[in-house]
């Protein structure tokens, strides 16, 4: 495509971004604004930017890549980020928000009044927080490098500095304006695109030139333990993520947080319709793109491909603009819960320690992402699903469930969960994608288990260390508010 | 809608680990809420909500194995096409959704319901 085109749909995006921040600013000037936009988030809003910040680069460009791959086996994907907010429905929504938390460890500190808890839980989310973080700087580089043919690292520094500027400015109040904006952005761009294609293969019925049912790389189909566990990551992985968790509190109350849910999952069944349409088109009319290793960039290309000329440039550049907002919105969405995190536990929380600590959550990603290779992107999303899950989710879902749970039980939970899924993330990386065996590189169906039974035995062990004031806690986590018209 | 001040985080940083919701209105709603009779009925509450999730996340799993196996058992099932795309793709691709959807809708509501019976039970209006 146009690498001119290309470069004006990211300074596009970027433009709009700044913008809708610094709009944000004039409203923001507490530090409760600063965290939590004071809680006066409306629904609607509330549900488009937790959709903007869901939707990553591994939804926007890893979906589509994979499904062209492996076809059917890799519908798991969308189906499973779909189905992890269900889960955050049913069990986490509304006695998280009624917990009134800022952060996961707030949650875990204030659950059980330990600050060893704390602690340990702030490593674990700032560490998911940076390994999601790359894969994002990974697509960056990646669109930047197949659109304008620079090299990686300018996209990757592009998103980190305007993802800077943005948190620093405004906080997020300015980024609930922006995450929304991006998640309509992100459906405009892969929608309309499709539609096009859609007209131009129905006006010339060109025959689809290979199989859907067939890999174009000719890959083996994934056996069933490898669907089961990649299904089991994604289930419980979208409990854990810092800034999925973060937008509850958003909410007036544990009420209008379930709504909010009902809304996003209504956004996000219609955004995953898309990448699996991309995927589809893409195995019956360019299986070629698979074979010549640019699976990622399918998204980006199937325009150009399919349509060609002036309005294939245009329409490629609209998916850039997308692909872009994909990876500002989730990457800012992690800064400001790393920051939220970093800055309470280290800084004081002040404003001012807010904005160091965004600085800080942007830029050492960015050395890892430089440190690193680009993989399948969907697939090392998975893998940091699997890290949550393990590591965030079985501690995050007794803690709301059971009274039984103490911090002994908490902390060796996290620990085993954190070491067994890194231990299996590093192995695998150690052993190259053809050497891992399938239990190392898709490690939730045993870790997540053996998390589990970790906390649950530790606390059987540790009953003394239950907390006095569970019955009060258990009470406000799960009873609701009282109608505002009678409080005084 | 009124705008709440939030002061959370430090408060917490100062040793205290009280969960940061706590409004004085709220005392006298407590106590009830802590005494016996009153736990019976939280007890009870979180009991149904947590039945609920459970039921509904099951339904979803055993639906979502039955869309599986079905494609699978099913002979030139998965290779059919519906509006000229292939079958398993669409019950897969998009078919699924509304399921999700359906199954979030009818916990919403039902969830509703039981904190509604609770408030009814604990005499809270």
């Amino acid at each position: 495509m146009n690498p001119a085109l290309g470069l004006a749909a990211f300074a596009a995006v970027s433009l709009a971004t700044v913008v809708i921040g610094f709009y944000g600013l004039r409203i923001s000037r507490t530090t409760g604004d600063f965290y939590v936009a004071s809680r006066t988030v409306r629904p609607w809003w509330n549900a488009s930017a937790i959709g903007g910040e869901y939707l990553s680069a591994a939804s926007f460009l890893g979906v589509a890549g994979l499904v062209l791959l492996s076809g059917t086996d890799a519908l798991w994907f969308p189906v499973g980020f779909t189905a992890g907010y269900l889960m955050l429905l049913l069990f986490v929504a509304a006695p998280l928000r009624r917990s009134g938390a800022y952060t996961i460890p707030d949650f875990t500190e204030a659950r059980l009044e330990s600050r060893a808890v704390r602690r340990v839980t702030s490593v674990v989310v700032v560490l998911v927080g940076w390994l999601y973080i790359v894969p994002q700087l990974h697509g960056a580089g990646l669109a930047i490098r197949t659109t304008t043919g620079l090299p990686a690292w300018v996209g990757q520094v592009a998103v980190v500095a305007v993802v800077c500027v943005t948190v620093v400015a405004g906080g997020m109040r300015s980024i609930t304006f922006v995450q929304a904006f991006q998640y309509w952005l992100k459906l405009t761009a892969l929608a309309v695109p499709l539609l096009f294609i859609f007209f131009v293969l129905a006006g010339t019925g060109a025959p689809a030139v290979a199989d859907a049912a067939v890999n174009p790389t000719g890959a083996a189909p994934a056996g069933p333990y490898q669907s089961i566990s990649l299904f089991v990551a994604l289930l419980f992985g979208t409990l854990g993520l810092p800034h999925v968790l973060v937008r509850f509190y958003t909410n007036p109350d544990g009420q209008s947080a379930r709504r909010t849910t009902l809304i996003v999952l209504g956004l996000l069944s219609v955004f995953y319709l898309f990448p699996t349409a991309y995927g589809l088109t893409g195995r019956m009319f360019a299986p070629g793109l698979a074979r010549s290793g640019h699976a990622d960039a399918l998204v980006l290309l199937l325009p150009g491909r399919m349509i060609g000329g002036t309005a294939g440039d245009l329409l490629s550049a609209l998916v850039v603009a997308g692909a872009f907002a994909a990876f500002l919105s989730t990457t800012s969405g992690l800064v400001v819960s790393l920051a939220g995190v970093i800055s309470q536990d280290v800084l004081g929380g002040s404003v001012r320690g807010f904005r160091l600590a965004a600085l800080v959550s942007a830029i050492v990603p960015l050395g890892f992402a430089f440190m690193t290779e680009s993989m399948a992107l969907a697939g090392t999303v998975g893998l940091v699903f699997a890290f949550t899950a393990s590591a965030i989710c079985p501690v995050l879902l007794l803690g709301i469930w059971w009274r039984g749970l103490t911090d002994a039980g908490a902390i060796a939970g996290m620990v085993t969960g954190g070491v067994l899924c890194g231990g299996a993330m590093v192995a695998g990386s150690l052993l190259g994608a053809a050497g891992t065996p399938s239990w190392l590189a898709q490690p939730a169906a045993w870790t997540v288990p053996a998390a589990f039974a970790v906390v649950i035995l530790v606390s059987r062990a540790t009953k003394s260390r239950v907390p006095r004031t569970i019955t009060r806690l258990m009470t406000r986590l799960h009873s609701p508010e009282r109608p505002l018209a009678t409080e005084r | 809608m009124t705008r709440v001040r939030v002061t959370a985080p430090r408060a917490g940083a100062r040793g205290g680990a009280a969960l940061p919701v706590a409004r004085s209105a709220a005392d006298s709603r407590e106590a009830a809420e802590e005494s016996d009779a009153g736990q019976v009925f939280v007890r009870s509450l979180i009991r149904s909500q947590l039945r609920l999730g459970l039921v509904v996340a099951g339904g979803f799993l055993l639906i979502l194995l039955g869309f599986r196996l079905m494609l699978g058992l099913v002979p030139g099932l998965a290779a059919s096409k519906i509006a000229g795309l292939p079958f398993d793709w669409v019950l897969l691709g998009a078919g699924i959704y509304p399921v999700i959807g359906l199954g979030a809708w009818l916990y919403v509501r039902t969830a509703a319901r039981n904190e509604a019976r609770y408030r009814e039970l604990a005499g809270d209006k």
